[in-house]
């Protein structure tokens, strides 16, 4: 019942849906909408449980007076004024749009733009052209950079009587070997999840139900 | 000693050591002078910005269409200025707008560029466009709207229920759409292309962030999205085809410079590797006299 | 914004950009503050969302009964707190786990497989000429070469090898693209903060 009950409902489930994308008349219509919204109510609740866990590790710290532990003491306060914010005043007006304004979504957005000191950093210092295949890599990297900005309009040579410019290269680039590169990656990728998708519903992949007791 | 051998403590050396900080001031000192001091550098919109611009452009006053904030705080330098100029577009042709979000903070986000353009435009909540808000499974979502927005979001963002809203009395599936726009920072543009464009048809377009956007290629060259835009780029060109200069088109001055710095780093990184190793080998076997 | 909140908003920019120059007590203030609003904001959604409008609503004010395994689901879930209890949100994880899985198969195989290979094979690189007629054949060439390079079931020896070998060539080519829009992105994100700090903090100019 532990292992095998909750493969055979997923069975069940999954068949419903899969076969539902080529019956789509009842019951499997009727069968198929009811498991997307309860899928719904699934998934937030998997999300809920993802802030719980994160506010445990914190509150485990602070009891734990851990190195560092005041920055817990931060995070579950910061928590706790959100929340308290919603729940007082609501969502729409106050404390809770105010919090995400002034505080998450500029902080989350200068977290994100670090990555552009590093990845300079990392060009300079980690970059380098050792191999055949790792010049292509940097070249096209280069061309597509100069080749996607306004300054790449005024670079150009001249093939014969033809004027080439950087810009142009770059779109054949992004038009063909990197279209059928990522399209190869697309078509594994999509046969490789086919594979993994079956074996869920057939029972032989069970990892995602954790150990068995 | 050998006069080919490289001396130690020489420029090349010191390129290669060069604190890390340094770099970071150059990059700071090459993205934030153009800001400063404008260059003006003109933008040329490409191929799949014109398709992305037509699609919505040749739509016809009343129509309804889908709009996905499927993105978070990270990358509203990206996709902000393509949320702001693709809403004044629409409200411009008079189309009405059935707004959700896939992301959570996309709530916060939808709120700050809806609000201020509807006001612009005159526009009435609830029957020029509607925000359902934000659902937590996304597949789930995509799904199941394409039977009934409704019943997807009983209730719209507000708490309204969504049985009372007139616009969705004209719009309530994929099928009264004539499109379905995806301003996505990770794979739901392509999720929003294998689920509801393959199944329900639904004619797509997307804006990405320039990581997502290279992705994107296949799916435009197969015709499953009809045009999209790639980064801060994009949104330039659509602001630039839609005659409204904005915070895109000021921003590519500082990608330029960006860029440029960019590359000379990688030149010059490469120059400080090689050069000492070039100078070994052309001093024959390196053997002291 | 108005001014106090942009000036906060400015000052937590800065306490974040202060780890470039080392790690310090006041980016890690602002760093734990982010989260700990992050986790807040989030949750409401979650709850909002998930229990309010897809639970609450529906089956206790319009009588939607059939909805309510949902929302038993949801709790079997919750059960994996607790050790004794854990076993039951198996429950609730395969059905999530396997209703994904039952319709990914066909949309991913229509969409992602079938649809792009139609692509690679009917939908040449639009225009006219030899170059686009060579960059089609070249397409093709790429994308079968590299579907060629991931078949690992076979030992990459004689012409096996000289196609993945041009697999790789195609796929290198395409990292170096993405490599291009990688920098460029996150130029772009950097670009997004000096024109708040400039602009909206010390009005030094319009977007």
């Amino acid at each position: 019942m532990k292992q095998t009950g909750p493969l055979l409902f997923g069975f069940v489930i999954g068949m419903i849906m899969f076969l539902q994308y080529f019956i789509p008349q009842p019951p499997f219509t009727v069968a198929y909408s009811l498991v997307l919204d309860w899928k719904q109510v699934v998934f937030g609740v998997s999300l809920i449980l993802g802030v719980l866990s994160l506010l445990r590790f914190h509150g485990l710290r602070i009891r734990g007076r851990v190195s560092g532990w005041a920055y817990s003491v931060v995070a579950i306060v910061g928590f706790a004024l959100v929340v308290g914010a919603a729940i007082l005043q609501g969502t729409e007006t106050g404390g809770y749009p105010w919090f995400f304004r002034t505080i998450q979504s500029p902080m989350q957005s200068t977290m994100f733009s670090l990555l552009a000191f590093f990845v300079a950093s990392a060009s300079y210092r980690a970059f380098r052209a050792r191999t055949v295949h790792a010049a292509l890599l940097l070249a096209a990297g280069v061309i597509v950079m100069l080749g996607r900005v306004p300054v790449g309009e005024f670079l150009a040579f001249s093939l014969g009587d033809q004027r080439i410019s950087i810009p142009a290269i770059s779109t054949w680039i992004l038009d063909v070997p990197n279209l059928a590169a990522k399209r190869g990656i697309l078509i594994g990728v999509g046969l490789g999840m086919t594979a993994t998708a079956l074996k869920i519903l057939l029972g032989i992949e069970r990892t995602y139900l954790g150990k068995s007791s | 000693m050998n006069g080919n051998e490289r001396q130690p403590g020489g420029w090349i050396d010191r390129l290669t050591r060069i604190d890390r900080r340094i770099i970071f001031l150059g990059v700071a000192i090459a993205v934030a002078t153009p800001v400063l001091v404008p260059m003006g550098l003109p933008v040329k919109p490409t191929r799949e910005s014109i398709d992305f611009f037509n699609a919505i452009d040749t739509l016809q006053a009343g129509d309804v269409i889908v709009f996905s904030f499927d993105y978070g705080a990270d990358v509203r330098a990206e996709l902000d200025p393509m949320s702001v100029a693709i809403w004044q577009h629409c409200f411009e042709k008079d189309l009405r707008i059935v707004a959700l979000t896939l992301y959570p903070d996309g709530v916060g986000i939808a709120e700050q560029v809806m609000g201020p353009i509807a006001e612009q435009f005159g526009k009435e909540y609830g029957v020029d466009y509607v925000f359902l808000g934000y659902n937590a499974d996304w597949s789930g979502t995509m799904l199941r709207m394409g039977e009934s927005f409704r019943k997807t979001y009983p209730v719209d963002q507000y708490g309204r229920s969504t049985a009372e809203i007139p616009l969705l009395d004209h719009a309530d599936r994929f099928a009264d759409t004539p499109l379905l726009i995806s301003l996505a920072s990770s794979a739901y543009a392509e999720w929003w292309v294998t689920y509801v464009g393959g199944k329900f048809g639904q004619k797509i377009v997307t804006g990405n962030t320039a990581i997502q956007a290279v992705l994107i290629y296949p799916f435009y060259q197969s015709g499953q999205v009809l045009g999209f835009l790639g980064g801060l780029k994009g949104a330039s060109e659509y602001e630039a085809l839609t005659g409204r200069p904005g915070a895109a088109t000021r921003g590519m001055d500082s990608q330029s410079t960006g860029h440029v710095l960019m590359v000379l780093f990688i030149l010059l990184g490469n120059l400080a590797y090689f050069a000492p190793r070039r100078r070994r080998g052309s001093s024959g076997t390196g053997r002291t006299a | 914004m108005d001014t106090i909140s942009t000036w906060i908003a400015a000052l937590l920019t800065l306490a974040i950009f202060s780890f470039l120059y080392r790690e310090n007590p006041i980016y890690r203030f602002a760093e734990h503050l982010l989260v700990g609003v992050s986790a807040g904001y989030y949750l409401v959604q979650y709850f909002y969302s998930a229990v309010y409008k897809k639970l609450w609503v529906p089956v206790f004010q319009e009588g939607q009964w059939a909805l309510l395994p949902g929302g038993i689901l949801g709790l079997l879930l919750l059960l994996r707190l607790h050790r004794r209890t854990a076993w039951l949100s198996r429950y609730a994880i395969a059905f999530y786990v396997a209703a994904w899985s039952g319709y990914l198969i066909p949309s991913i195989l229509q969409a992602q497989v079938l649809t792009q290979m139609r692509g690679t094979v009917v939908g040449p690189y639009e225009g006219t000429g030899m170059w686009d007629y060579l960059s089609s054949w070249m397409l093709l060439a790429g994308v079968v070469s590299i579907l060629v390079y991931f078949y690992f079931s076979q030992e990459h020896k004689g012409v096996i090898r000289g196609v993945s070998k041009i697999g790789i060539t195609f796929l290198m080519i395409g990292f170096g693209a993405s490599f291009g829009y990688t920098i460029m992105g996150r130029i772009t994100l950097l670009v997004g903060r000096f024109q708040f700090l400039f602009y909206d903090w010390l009005h030094l100019g319009t977007r």
